[in-house]
């Protein structure tokens, strides 16, 4: 059984993501689950069945994102920083990090050697969120991963002027009803999601490279919008979801 | 921590009045609480109060007022006011201002209504000026009270303040070595907001006798705005390890004058208010509010500065990024977070107070 020096736990708003490290910080397994409102009880279910492939007895837990409160760790850490630090370590880089999660967004300055300079990150607002996206996916009944196929392939844009997501909803509605293509909308409302994370990243001073992280990282459609916007491709790590669980779980390993 | 029991507004109100005092309510920010004491009126100051319910308030107001102006305005029409005999309002800002001209033009209130125009640049023409203002407002206090404090007792009640000034001094640069909360500590810097000057003296004195030579070792942070609420975000500074180690607040160090040197007590009173540090609601520049604030952590050794927006307030609005980028040439990181004095704050919020005293840390252990 191989020996898990230290995990790192994300609970998110809207996902669970677990994932656990060996000393020299190889990653030795990643889990990623819908959050559910009880997260202590899943994650603990969790850590159970791991104990039957790894050894965790002694591995250090470092908590980190919005459910963070409900469970038991070693140390709690903020997104910004467990992100921060996933991202560095993973493309050995400073530059400018964003995270968008399904509730958050998050921009992050991070110098040469990792430290975080500056960072910037909404409030009470879904505006460039993963939720911004998601309200139109539930009202229209098409999944968010189909939303951004279809984005991505659109031949035309509407314009959605509202970076609010209540108000994108209902110009989306209104577009819709008018006859638009739904593709056309749907590219639209990318697009405005996108124009809202920009203008966070120019707020806090861009400096290349632009690093994604977390689940709206998998959206193809925001990742090619925010080349366009920023003239800049950005760096995509195989799965970025987990990104702040692997840097959670890093910084159990330091003193 | 300390037990010191600090009577609540409403037990300073009620012992007030049973001594035969008049209670003057008086909105924020400057005002000279020695004019009011020589008349034998119980200033309590009205900052809100936090968590009103300001449903009534905001059929009068527009919807981007700030939280201050409408949990005041919210406080008088929930009959909050009603113990009082006097209401004073200074024209801070515009929007103090507008809840000056509601109370002037529409609500007519029963009570005796003071404003009071304040200037704005440190000079001697403005001097001249609020001293000016102050006589008026001697005079419609007189013509209320049917009193007349002569000068002696006008600068003896002046003394008192400048005394309280020193020693509230003296308890901010004590703050490392009291063992206190940010919490425990605010709640006692901001009792002055209504304690008879005898009775803050002896808690501030009380408290004083704690300090010890042991200081926090803790991640000190300088706070800047308007008031301190809500005072969650204090005891999430504490849970990081970190402590407010000096503050640039209206409600708290905006207002602790120096000493006047005229003779004359209301250029004496004037000189204080004109003098106080650099403050947005009297316009006072990027640089001299920049150099106040990189002062504070000079003197505290504090690692950043957190600035409290209250939303919509708007002359504080202004400095925000102009501040953030003169700090940082300086090498002082610092965050905006904005407030509502009436919501809980966002759990974004806090996870901002928390990545921000995370990034200090981490740059003072590479130091
Ligand atoms: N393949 C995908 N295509 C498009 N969107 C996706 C995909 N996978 C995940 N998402 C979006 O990612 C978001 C969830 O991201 P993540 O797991 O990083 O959030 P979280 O960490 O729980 O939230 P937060 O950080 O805001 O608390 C959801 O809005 C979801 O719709
Ligand atoms: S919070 Fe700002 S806008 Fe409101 S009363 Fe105070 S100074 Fe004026
Ligand atoms: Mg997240």
């Amino acid at each position: 059984m191989e020996t898990v020096k230290s995990i790192g736990i994300d609970a998110g708003s809207t996902t669970l993501k677990i994932v656990g490290v060996n000393e020299e910080g190889k990653i030795l397994f990643t889990i990623v689950e819908d959050a559910d409102p009880k997260v202590e009880e899943q994650t603990e279910s969790i850590l159970n069945k791991l104990k039957e492939n790894y050894d965790i007895e002694s591995s250090k837990i470092v908590a980190t994102g919005y459910g963070s409160n409900l469970i038991k760790a070693d140390k709690k850490i903020t997104e910004i920083t467990c992100h921060a630090k996933g991202i560095y370590e993973h493309f050995k880089s400073g530059g400018t990090a964003v995270d968008i999660g399904g509730q958050d967004n998050k921009v992050i300055l991070i110098s040469k050697g990792g430290k975080v300079i500056d960072f910037i990150m909404n409030d009470k607002c879904a505006s460039g969120t993963g939720r911004f996206l998601e309200n139109t996916a539930w009202r229209l009944k098409i999944p968010t991963e189909k939303m951004a196929e279809l984005a991505l392939n659109s031949d035309g844009e509407v314009k959605i002027s509202s970076t609010c997501a209540v108000f994108a909803e209902s110009e989306v509605i209104s577009h819709l009803s008018r006859g638009e293509k739904l593709e056309h909308v749907i590219k639209g409302l990318h697009r405005a999601m996108v124009k809202r994370i920009t203008s966070m990243i120019y707020a806090i001073g861009f400096n290349p490279p632009l690093m994604l992280s977390g689940g709206v990282a998998k959206n193809k459609a925001v990742v090619k919008m925010l080349e366009e916007e920023l003239g800049e491709k950005p760096l995509i790590p195989e799965n970025p979801q987990i990104m702040g669980a692997f840097g959670a779980a890093l910084l159990g390993l330091s003193k | 921590m300390l037990h010191i029991k600090i009577p609540t507004r409403r037990e300073v109100i009620e012992k007030a009045k049973a001594e035969g005092k008049k209670i003057a309510a008086v909105y924020p920010i400057h005002y000279p609480r020695e004019l009011f004491r020589a008349f034998n009126i119980q200033p309590i100051e009205v900052w809100g109060p936090p968590k009103t319910d300001t449903k009534k308030a905001n059929a009068h107001l527009q919807s981007y007022i700030c939280s201050v102006v409408q949990s005041g305005l919210a406080f008088y029409l929930e009959g909050g006011i009603n113990v009082a005999d006097i209401i004073v309002v200074p024209h801070s800002c515009d929007s103090l201002q507008g809840l000056g001209s509601i109370y002037k033009d529409f609500i007519k209130p029963k009570q005796e209504l003071i404003t009071i125009y304040l200037p704005r640049e440190k000079n001697r023409e403005n001097v001249e000026f609020l001293s000016k203002e102050l006589k008026r407002i001697y005079k419609q206090l007189a013509e209320f009270t049917h009193f007349e404090p002569d000068r002696e007792k006008l600068l003896e009640e002046i003394k008192k303040e400048e005394e309280i000034d020193v020693l509230v001094a003296k308890f901010y640069k004590s703050r490392e070595n009291l063992p206190l909360s940010s919490r425990e500590f605010y709640t006692i810097l901001r009792a002055r907001e209504y304690l008879p000057v005898e009775l803050f003296k002896n808690i501030l004195n009380y408290a004083l006798l704690h300090s010890s030579s042991g200081k926090l070792k803790k991640t000190g942070i300088v706070i800047s705005g308007l008031l301190p609420e809500p005072m969650e975000i204090l005891d999430v500074i504490d849970e990081m390890d970190g402590f407010v180690a000096l503050d640039d607040m209206a409600c708290c160090m905006r207002r602790v004058y120096g000493e006047g040197s005229a003779d004359d007590p209301f250029e004496r009173m004037a000189e204080r208010i004109v003098n106080s540090t650099p403050d947005p609601t009297k316009g006072s520049s990027v640089d001299e509010r920049a150099d106040f604030l990189k002062s504070l952590i000079d003197i505290s050794g504090a690692k950043g500065v957190v600035f409290y927006n209250v939303k919509f307030c708007e002359p504080e609005y202004f400095y925000h990024p102009l501040l953030k980028d003169k700090l940082n040439e300086s090498g002082i990181k610092s965050i905006v977070i904005e407030t509502d004095i009436n919501e809980p704050i966002s759990q974004q919020t806090i996870t901002r107070i928390k990545a921000f005293i995370e990034m200090l840390k981490e740059e003072s252990r590479w130091a």
